[in-house]
């Protein structure tokens, strides 16, 4: 027997997109994944619901504590109110600090790292595995919601059909962004889950409801921005987002999404590479 | 050469000490590392298979520190203790997915892991999901793995736990049939028999240190010179024990209800005259003869002493 001549070391990319392929399936078909796709439903079940009012109980004008609000308003609330602060989040927590931690704690890390790629390249297939398994969970959903929502008080899909691509984008940043954050807190940290959900549950809604810079330390900040909608006037929910009306700009905040995604890569990669894991027996 | 050089090793799990300054080469060929449970062999195979660091000192693994050294993982082959997988898959998949990792086009990687679950005699479950296969089967796909790219170096940890005997047996030949080939294999135990099956080059570590190391026959030696308790069950325990009583092997005997515990330095002249004893029939019968040396915690008891 002799070693096979056709193994030569795979390239960095190579190695991430083999991860990539053996992470992809166990990710899309563990328990958390069904878990998160009923969260993910939640927003569809509530636009199924808010078609049904509509069509039995019709009215002229649909309203919000007496403002006139469109299809289009409640689908960008919905945006702003569940997908951006809510669903994007914690997907991210749930998704990033499992990207090791899970084969931490499951002791399948051994069979990763006893094979000749560099650890770092684990780290980022599996993170694109789970990029692409958020967006596989999230993308029916908002597609879903926006059909059903947007008609609604004569809105137009076709007119709105662009700001739909742009939520899409959006969202897609808030998952790159948050994914790449967990990533690493699931590298360095050893119960990664805790540490995740008080950053996205009380630590980014306490500091973005306090003037300072406090807030740029936080995701949702720039995530904020890149928000397409117009959201409705003269409700409570309008004064309550007044609160949040130091926001960047659109430009300044995709190259600070962008940045802080590279960077926590990168020190997620970096930790990986240096950082021992002893495996419980 | 040798394939793992250790100089001086020591690893610390916080304020629990896991290897303690260990120094030691290991030469080509099958070498056995036997211990009791918690004696260090694990922390020793993963800081040679570069999942740990040592905490003091240098290891060496095929000439080169494997710490931090990727490319060592071409020409090394790891079946850990652990029994974790990814359960969804089928063994081709998985064993598959995991010799891709080594560079292996999606076919090459295929036909090794179809070799390597042939070699374990898992072809008619290959298509089975992982989480569907008993003890034995996980057991042996674990070995699949880590010698499906044809390693230079094997490292098995307890590789023979919960396999049946037909598969022990199978396996303890496929870990001969790989040490002829001039390749290398480290493979841990705390069964004393099952090392001595397939290699007679051990290294009998216990509470983190190494103990003693060489030729299987020369460690036995030197676990003789200790003295060996032989229990015995008798009718006239009494007549045995006027009969040892003249034999320069004995260094001490007891009586205990209806038995003669005997000490001796040269247990196999003593095993040899207790059987001639018994088939002579002058003591009476010989119930039973049992051995605390025969528990591999004894015998590090002794050498620890």
């Amino acid at each position: 027997m002799s070693t096979p001549a056709t193994a030569r070391r795979p390239s960095y990319v190579g190695s991430v997109l083999r991860i990539f392929d053996l992470s992809l399936g166990e990710m899309l078909w563990s328990r958390r994944s069904v878990f998160l796709a009923l969260l993910v439903g939640g927003p569809v079940v509530l636009a199924v619901i808010s078609r049904v009012v509509w069509a039995l109980t019709p009215v002229d004008a649909l309203r919000v504590n007496g403002a006139s609000v469109s299809g289009p308003g409640i689908f960008g609330l919905m945006i702003w109110l569940l997908y951006v602060r809510f669903i994007v989040p914690i997907l991210g927590v749930f998704y990033g600090t499992g990207l090791i931690a899970d084969e931490v704690e499951n002791r399948t890390l051994t069979y990763l790292f006893t094979r000749p790629i560099p650890r770092g390249a684990v780290l980022v297939g599996k993170y694109l595995a789970y990029l692409a398994c958020t967006v596989l969970l999230i993308l029916p959903s908002v597609v879903l919601v926006f059909f059903l929502m947007v008609p609604l008080n004569g809105g137009s899909i076709g007119a709105q059909f662009p700001s739909l691509v742009g939520d899409l984008g959006m969202l897609a940043a808030g998952l790159a962004a948050y994914g790449a954050v967990f990533g690493w807190v699931g590298a360095r940290v050893r119960r990664p889950l805790v540490a995740g959900l008080v950053f996205v549950l009380g630590w980014e809604p306490a500091v973005l409801l306090f003037p300072g810079y406090l807030k740029h330390l936080t995701v949702a900040y720039y995530l904020q921005a890149l928000v397409p909608h117009a959201m409705p006037e003269d409700s409570a929910i309008s004064a309550l987002l007044q609160a949040f009306s130091d926001v960047p700009g659109v430009a300044p905040s995709l190259l600070a999404l962008a940045i802080l995604t590279g960077a926590a890569l990168w020190v997620a990669a970096r930790t990986v590479e240096s950082r021992e894991y002893v495996l419980e027996q | 050469m040798s394939i793992v050089v250790a100089e001086g090793v020591s690893k610390w799990y916080g304020q629990v000490i896991g290897l303690n300054d260990v120094t030691v080469s290991v030469p080509p060929g099958i070498t056995g590392l036997l211990g009791p449970n918690g004696a260090g062999k694990s922390t020793f195979m993963k800081l040679v298979t570069g999942q740990l660091q040592p905490s003091k000192g240098r290891i060496s693994v095929l000439g080169a520190p494997i710490w931090q050294h990727p490319d060592l993982y071409f020409r090394i082959g790891f079946c850990p203790e652990q029994d974790a997988f990814y359960e969804r898959m089928t063994g081709l998949e998985w064993v598959s997915a995991l010799v891709g990792l080594n560079g292996l086009s999606d076919a090459d990687a295929r036909a090794a892991a179809r070799r390597a679950l042939d070699m374990v005699d898992l072809s008619d479950a290959a298509n089975k999901k992982i989480g569907a296969y008993s003890k034995g089967m996980r057991q042996r796909v674990k070995m699949a793995q880590a010698l499906a790219h044809e390693p230079e170096l094997l490292i098995l940890d307890e590789p023979l736990s919960g396999m049946d005997p037909i598969a022990r047996r199978r396996t303890i030949r496929l870990i001969r049939e790989w040490g002829r080939t001039g390749r290398s294999v480290i493979v841990s135990s705390h069964v004393l028999h099952e090392i001595e099956s397939m290699t007679s080059n051990i290294l009998l570590i216990n509470q983190g240190r190494i103990l003693a190391e060489g030729d299987v026959h020369q460690i036995r030696d030197l676990i003789d010179e200790h003295p060996h308790t032989v229990h015995i069950r008798a009718e006239q325990p009494r007549a045995l024990a006027r009969e040892f009583l003249g034999a320069d092997d004995v260094l001490s005997l007891r009586f205990e209800e209806d038995a003669v515990v005997v000490q001796t330095g040269k247990p196999d002249l003593f095993y040899a005259r207790l059987t001639a004893m018994a088939a002579s029939n002058e003591f009476g019968s010989i119930r039973e003869v049992t051995s605390p040396d025969d528990n591999l915690a004894a015998v590090f008891e002794y050498l620890v002493k």
